[in-house]
């Protein structure tokens, strides 16, 4: 570490290698903190965690019950023991909260002012943040599963929504209706993503094993059906492929947008170049994945090698993504883990479960070490149990 | 300022783990002690790692060295035991496991022990692992590559059962076993079927397991079974044709409808005497997997076996089962691959821990 100061400072090094070198060691480090709690509001399982990219400073989370709460995650206070507070919530006695369960929740890209939420009510809600009002409802004809705006488009306002329905459809939040449907899933959409790197490239994930990737302005249909095996492109061969053997539950783009990342409920893991489409073959094992809905994993961003954190039954998986090699499985909650989401300024991770709890993963400093362990355990010891006998044979 | 000296300190405490890393495992001094009490009545204890040093390869292949303890428990006692334990509650044993050899620590403390391990690796402690490579004996290829790994497997194929009808088939999972990284095990078997030598074959019971077949095996058991089977028939010629000029061209799994009509010149009916005659299994409407004629009684052979070594773990009590104890263990008539085969391929299935 001294070691990569002096050599930025001296200018032999990059900048930034020193900043990815740190953040690799802090995410490596991620544990349980006591010192760090996130306020339990909810009381049904949280399905959806999502930190607003501007400041990474507030946190939405959408639960099975339709509440949908607002974090601020800043330690503003100057003791080392903080719990991350409610600074407002969508309960059960809002006139236009969710009638079922919020599957997924999502600030606008740009700013804090708006964010959208889509239920199993069959309704996409896009609220205002400072009055906690509605600002427009989409109502679709299935339930809607998962719901996701292009983070990096200043071109359009087009939310892709993935319902039970085999048609993706895309609303656009300026006109307030739906824009135009892609039609070549057969089954329902589980997840959908919008590609950080490239404004109207959209992924999809659908129960039927395929992940499509399209150009929302072409007309005529999908760029790419992503196969798992490698084979011939032609025309004819795009009904065939499959991504996985079985469902498609989740879909994550690397932070750069180079690389798509897929779960399936044949419990492997894919990682898949986004431009070609084309099975990268890096095998994380088992993942195992028993959702019958959506599944929401992440990916770190700003370290060296960077990390995809994977629910993984009551545990988060961390994988190196480009090798493969499982780091460490992160323990803590009771209940199944549906969500995680990475803040990357303070490479700390919070994950939402069954078990109504989100909590939050934290770097661990150094642990103080005892300067020679005798004297430690000796001293440790309170005087109130130190007992009166003596250690001698004799009696007395 | 308050973050700057944390990072210095943070720099001086790396630089005194390195040195020692003993010291590092902080204020749950207690378990150091607790440990061999612990094993009075117990079975040894296990390297609880997920899968990083793999030292149960002992029992099965003799010539193979140990690999250092590496990340997690390394250096303990027990090495060339492993335990297998059945998946159905993955979660519950490794939560009382933890409890029963460590007694007291938090959950917490028993990771950031393994986490410690992996920090310094990523600046680069990596120097220990090239020198190992380099000792192995160049004859057999390196001994971590998927190659040297199906030729051993291939081995364990019982030839006798099958009369000779069937080439020696090895399944991917197995081959997860003996190698240790899963990416660059598949990367290396995806050159060598591009390079021509093997052939990957969907084996239809389960979509995910892949046979593994050498080429000539391949080339030279279909001939000899179909032509034997259906001589004088119209199948002949189409498998002759295909075996001459499709297996060569194309190294795919799996074949297309104009791929088959335009580049090689099938026309429908050959099509479905190559389908009846068991080299082609239907797909979807217009794309074929390439199959081995006769493979079904391997399949039926390998399901059974498979279950009934589940089930020899599962029985078991508290449902794991030393390697050795289970590989000495008579096999039920149901097995008729052999122990050692379908053990391989529960590990690299990760059916068992």
């Amino acid at each position: 570490m001294l070691g990569f100061l002096s050599a930025r400072q001296t200018g032999l090094e990059d900048p930034l290698r020193l900043r990815r070198a740190e953040s690799t060691r802090r995410v490596l480090g991620l544990e349980l903190n006591k010192d760090r709690d996130v306020e339990r509001i909810h009381g049904g399982g949280i399905n959806t965690l999502d930190i607003e990219p501007v400041e990474g400073r507030y946190m939405l989370s959408g639960g099975s019950d339709g509440v949908i709460v607002l974090y601020d995650l800043e330690n503003s206070s100057r003791q080392s023991y903080y719990t991350c507070k409610a600074v407002c919530s969508i309960g059960r006695d809002h006139p236009d909260v969710h009638r079922y369960s919020v599957e997924t929740v999502q600030w606008y890209p740009h700013d804090t002012g708006m964010f959208t939420s889509s239920s199993f009510d069959k309704t996409l809600k896009v609220w205002d943040t400072n009055t906690l009002q509605t600002a427009d409802v989409f109502n679709f004809e299935e339930t809607v599963y998962s719901h996701h705006m292009s983070p990096v488009s200043t071109k359009h306002c087009l939310v892709a929504v993935g319902t039970r329905a085999p048609k993706v459809q895309l609303c656009d939040l300026k006109s307030g209706s739906c824009s135009h449907i892609l039609q070549g899933h057969r089954q329902e959409i589980l997840a959908v993503s919008w590609s950080p790197r490239y404004d109207y490239i959209l992924a999809t994930a659908s129960a039927d094993s395929r992940v499509k990737l399209w150009d929302v302005r072409r007309a005529s249909g999908c760029l790419i059906t992503l196969d798992q095996h490698n084979g011939k492109k032609s025309q004819a061969v795009e009904s065939a492929n499959t991504a996985h053997n079985g469902k498609v539950n989740g879909l994550c783009f690397t932070s750069d947008g180079l690389h798509l990342l897929t779960v399936g409920t044949d419990n492997r893991m894919r990682l898949w170049n986004s431009s070609n489409g084309e099975n990268t073959l890096v095998n994380y094992g088992k993942v195992c994945n028993n959702s019958k809905k959506g599944l929401k994993f992440t990916v770190s961003c700003g370290c060296s090698s960077e990390f995809v954190f994977v629910p993984y039954g009551s545990t988060i998986a961390v994988y190196t993504v480009y090798s493969g090699e499982q780091i460490t499985m992160l323990k803590g909650h009771y209940k199944t883990v549906d969500c995680c989401v990475f803040q990357s300024n303070f490479q700390e991770l919070y994950s939402g479960s069954r078990d109504c709890n989100i909590l939050a993963w934290v770097p661990s400093l150094y642990e103080p070490v005892p300067d020679d362990d005798e004297t430690t355990t000796k001293s440790q010891l309170n005087p109130a149990f130190e007992d009166a006998w003596s250690s001698s044979d004799e009696e007395g | 300022m308050q973050k700057w000296f944390s990072a210095f300190d943070d720099a001086i405490i790396q630089r005194q783990w390195r040195a020692n890393p003993s010291r590092g495992r902080g204020g749950v001094s207690f378990t150091k002690e607790a440990d061999p009490n612990v094993t009075t009545g117990a079975p040894p204890r296990r390297p609880r790692v997920p899968r990083r040093a793999c030292p149960w390869r002992e029992p099965i292949r003799g010539r193979r060295e140990a690999r250092p303890g590496g990340r997690g428990a390394g250096g303990t006692p027990g090495e060339t035991v492993r335990h297998c334990s059945a998946p159905e509650d993955p979660i519950f044993r490794f939560s009382s496991l933890h409890s029963y050899l460590f007694p007291g620590t938090i959950k917490s403390r028993d990771m950031s022990r393994k986490r410690h391990h992996l920090v310094p690796e990523t600046f680069g402690v990596k120097r220990r692992r090239k020198r190992r490579l380099v000792e192995s004996d160049p004859l057999r290829g390196e001994p971590g590559s998927a190659r040297a790994a199906v030729s051993e497997l291939m081995q364990l194929f019982p030839r006798g059962l099958f009369e000779d009808a069937l080439p020696p088939i090895v399944l991917r999972s197995q081959v997860y076993s003996l190698v240790p990284d899963r990416t660059v095990a598949d990367r290396q078997l995806k050159e060598l079927q591009e390079q021509g030598e093997i052939r990957i074959v969907q084996l239809g019971f389960d979509l995910d397991a892949h046979g593994i077949i050498f080429t000539e095996d391949y080339r030279t058991r279909v001939c000899d079974c179909v032509l034997k089977a259906c001589d004088g028939r119209p199948y002949a010629g189409a498998v002759q044709k295909f075996l001459a000029s499709v297996l060569p061209a194309c190294g795919d799994l799996s074949f297309q409808q104009d791929q088959m009509t335009q580049t090689f010149g099938f026309r429908d009916s050959e099509i479905t005497h190559l389908v009846n005659a068991g080299v082609l299994t239907v797909r979807d409407a217009g794309s074929w997997w390439l199959a081995v004629p006769g493979a079904g009684r391997f399949i039926k052979y390998f399901v059974k076996g498979r279950q009934a070594v589940l089930g020899m773990v599962r029985k078991s009590k508290y449902r794991e089962l030393l390697l050795s104890e289970l590989l000495g263990r008579r096999a039920p008539a149901v097995v008729r691959l052999g122990l050692t085969y379908h053990v391989h391929d529960l590990i690299g299935a990760q059916l068992v821990d």
